[in-house]
């Protein structure tokens, strides 16, 4: 994408006369703020719908009053948390206070150089993508650790000792689980990684379902992977039920309990772009990214109708169960249906790989980190520990082993 | 083996638990969220009327007053138990005709400043009762937000507080006609003082002229003024007097039924016959329901000494309020 931009802003006349090299620098100061606008409108995005969600589940409302539905809520926020005076501590580590939001905001947005928005739309496609997010993104541990030992207050320390412990235990079964899919693939290309995971296949290899040869459904193994990932993964980047580190109810509020106004809002930008790190990572390693779930044309007009027939069937349930009347899924699902036969054009739009595909494997994964959050409750540090070194690390070992023999047996791989 | 049964079990609950969840994701809106200024809990009526004033039936909020049924007595005033009505009163002239209010009470002060501090009202609704006129009363309303910054008048002592827009400004009367009565008080004051300076120079003159007949009736004073002080004491002593004489004997048991300044009363007042002993017995429960009673009661047994003591609201005429 660099490059690309580079050759654009040189197809310019007036913008010709600068060497190569400077339109590229150019360039990259341009990716680089598309990709910091990216981070800080996603955050504001996701603050207001994670409020919505939560309130949702608690039979609330959320916000309401600034704008309609409350949409404008969260930008009302970072405007006040911008405004607001700029606290430092008197007893504490004025650099690493300082320094800290930043490491972990540069460490959590650095990591979207190498996410692939679409087949084209990528900043740096890297050959070692998946090691680079992987190492940079364990880098946000020293951000927390700096931020908590310099507030120079012992529930931060607390919060950044815990948080430490936390990723350190569980960087090893996530990456464990992250080697399985590259054994698979045989690559750390992001992009290939997602090329390796198109067309239909079989469910399980063998059994005779018809789905999209996502590697969440190519193999008993890495479909376990997918949920040991993204359990590891939640508890990588803080969030509840493994959000110990920043506990509200034992530690205040963690390693940025001395933090407010911008500095305070930094921790949140890269809190969601963590969260949203983890959901593009999820959405590309198990769910085939940019790759379109249905085939082709036909593809789209068959499996949009049998999604129209699960909706009945579901909308049916529901009904005698509950004696309740959910129209939404049903009515959405045959609106899209009718359109799909109705428009070629449309189901082939559907059919093709692109930036709408990965978004939507990345809002589902999103989602369903924030019903996780609204609905488990916190663990203990000690069970948090249990489940890290005793279940999910065994179980990503057990898993590496299953994917190398079942690769053998299905003849994926020959020796 | 447990050690899968862990995990599946695990599996099995948080499933059931994202299930309640997205049970409530999904289901149309039953939400619990009142949204306030919009949509209000619907107010409780309940009857908080005591005796005649059954009508009044209002949770207790707000304080209003009908201020120009206020005939400026203060009752409700020395009613209160925090002391957060401040009147100003100024008494009008002989002639002068301010109004007479819906109880054809003809209003003979002219109330300049009657606030009520909201922020220190406990809504006790004991300023209500006293109030011949039933001009000072409760309302339904409890949102006590307003856009309008209006700087109240109130007393620069106040001032610091930051919350004069809970001292609530009942009267009608513009700062500057409160600054005229004031002065024109502070004029006939000073008239009245110069008066009694010349009315006492003339006593003086003439005073000089009978000296001898003077300090004779000197210790005929004294010898009153010490007879005044012993009977004030027994009538204002707050516990038990020792033993006063002729006191009856059902007395002794009554004072032991009683707490608070009742036996003093009983006792003192000696002649009593033993019927009317046990009608007086009824206002200290009277007490409990209407404060005017505990209010005046002492009041009562202290005006055979000092008589003057009562008209104390009439005779302000220095322009001062008295409770600053
Ligand atoms: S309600 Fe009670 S506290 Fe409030 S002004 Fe009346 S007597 Fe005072
Ligand atoms: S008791 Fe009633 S009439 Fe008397 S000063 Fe208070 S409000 Fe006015």
């Amino acid at each position: 994408m660099i490059t690309s931009l580079a050759n654009w802003i040189l197809t310019f006349d007036i913008l010709s006369g600068m060497g190569s090299s400077v339109a590229w620098g150019l360039s990259l100061f341009v990716v680089a703020a598309l990709i910091f606008v990216f981070v800080a409108v996603n955050a504001i995005v996701l603050v207001y719908i994670e409020r919505k969600v939560s309130a949702f589940m608690q039979v609330r409302l959320g916000p309401m009053r600034v704008g309609k539905f409350g949409t404008l809520q969260t930008v009302a926020d970072a405007l006040k948390l911008l405004q607001k005076e700029d606290i430092i501590p008197k007893m504490a580590d004025k650099v690493l206070f300082i320094v800290g939001p930043w490491v972990i905001l540069v460490a959590s947005v650095v990591t979207f150089a190498a996410i692939p928005f679409s087949d084209t739309l990528l900043a740096a496609n890297m050959n070692i993508g998946l090691y680079y997010i992987v190492s940079i993104s364990s880098i946000v541990v020293l951000g927390i650790v700096m931020a908590g030992w310099a507030s120079n207050n012992k529930w931060s320390l607390y919060g950044a000792m815990r948080s430490a412990a936390q990723i350190i235990s569980y960087e090893i079964p996530v990456g464990i689980t992250l080697i399985a899919v590259v054994a698979v693939v045989g690559s750390l290309n992001l992009q290939t990684i997602i090329e390796a995971q198109g067309g239909t296949g079989n469910l399980f290899y063998w059994i005779p379902i018809p789905l999209p040869n996502w590697f969440i459904f190519h193999n008993p193994f890495l479909f376990i992977a997918a949920f040991v990932y993204l359990i590891g993964a939640t508890a990588e980047i803080n969030r509840t039920p493994f959000d110990i580190p920043e506990s509200e109810s034992e530690l205040v509020a963690g390693f940025m309990t001395e933090f407010s106004g911008l500095r305070w809002a930094l921790f949140f930008l890269s809190e969601y772009a963590n969260a949203t790190l983890v959901a593009f990572l999820v959405a590309i390693v198990f769910l085939g990214g940019w790759q379109s779930p249905f085939a082709d044309y036909e593809g789209t007009q068959i499996g949009f109708s049998i999604i129209t027939l699960v909706a009945i069937m579901w909308t049916l349930f529901v009904r005698t169960k509950t004696g309740r009347l959910s129209v939404y899924p049903l009515g959405l699902s045959f609106v899209i249906t009718i359109a799909v036969w109705l428009f070629p054009g449309f189901a082939i739009w559907l059919a093709s790989p692109g930036i709408f595909w990965m978004l939507m494997k990345v809002g589902t994964i999103i989602f369903l980190l924030m019903w996780f959050r609204w609905t488990f409750p916190r663990l203990r540090v000690d069970q948090l520990m249990y489940v890290s070194w005793k279940v999910i690390l065994p179980l990503s070992l057990i898993n590496l082993m299953g994917v190398a023999i079942w690769m053998w047996l299905t003849g994926e791989i020959q020796f | 083996m447990s050690y899968f049964s862990n995990i599946s079990s695990a599996i099995t609950t948080l499933v059931d638990g994202m299930k309640v969840t997205m049970g409530y994701f999904v289901r149309p809106r039953e939400h619990v969220t009142l949204q306030y200024p919009d949509e209000v809990w619907p107010i409780p009526t309940r009857n908080i009327g005591v005796g005649e004033i059954d009508s009044y039936n209002t949770i207790r909020s707000k304080l209003v007053v009908d201020f120009e049924d206020c005939i400026g007595c203060k009752a409700c005033e020395r009613a209160c138990p925090v002391d957060c009505i401040n009147i100003e009163t100024f008494k009008a002239g002989p002639e002068e005709d301010i109004g007479t209010t819906k109880n054809d009470t003809k209003i003979k002060l002219r109330v300049t400043s009657f606030t009520i501090d909201m922020s220190e009202c406990m809504f006790c609704d004991l300023c209500t009762h006293p109030c011949p006129e039933d001009c000072i009363h409760m309302t339904p309303d409890y949102q006590f937000i307003s856009n309008d910054n209006v700087k109240l008048d109130v007393t620069p002592e106040e001032r610091w507080r930051d919350r004069d827009h809970l001292i609530y400004q009942f009267s009608k009367v513009s700062p500057e006609e409160r600054e005229q009565r004031a002065a024109e008080a502070a004029k006939v004051a000073a008239a009245k003082a110069a008066a009694m300076e010349a009315k006492k120079a003339a006593a003086e003159k003439a005073a000089a002229a009978k000296a001898s007949a003077e300090q004779a009736a000197l210790d005929e004073a004294a010898r009153e003024a010490s007879v005044v002080e012993v009977t004030q004491s027994a009538a204002s002593m707050p516990i038990t007097p020792p033993a006063p004489i002729g006191s009856s004997p059902q007395s002794t048991p009554l004072t032991d039924a009683i707490s608070g300044p009742a036996p003093d009363i009983i006792s003192v007042q000696d002649t009593t016959p033993p019927d009317d002993t046990v009608e007086k017995l009824n206002i200290p429960m009277e007490t409990i329901t209407s404060p005017e009673v505990s209010e005046e009661k002492p009041v009562a047994t202290e005006t055979t000494v000092e008589p003057e003591k009562s008209t104390d609201t009439e005779d302000s005429s220095t322009g001062e309020t008295e409770n600053g």
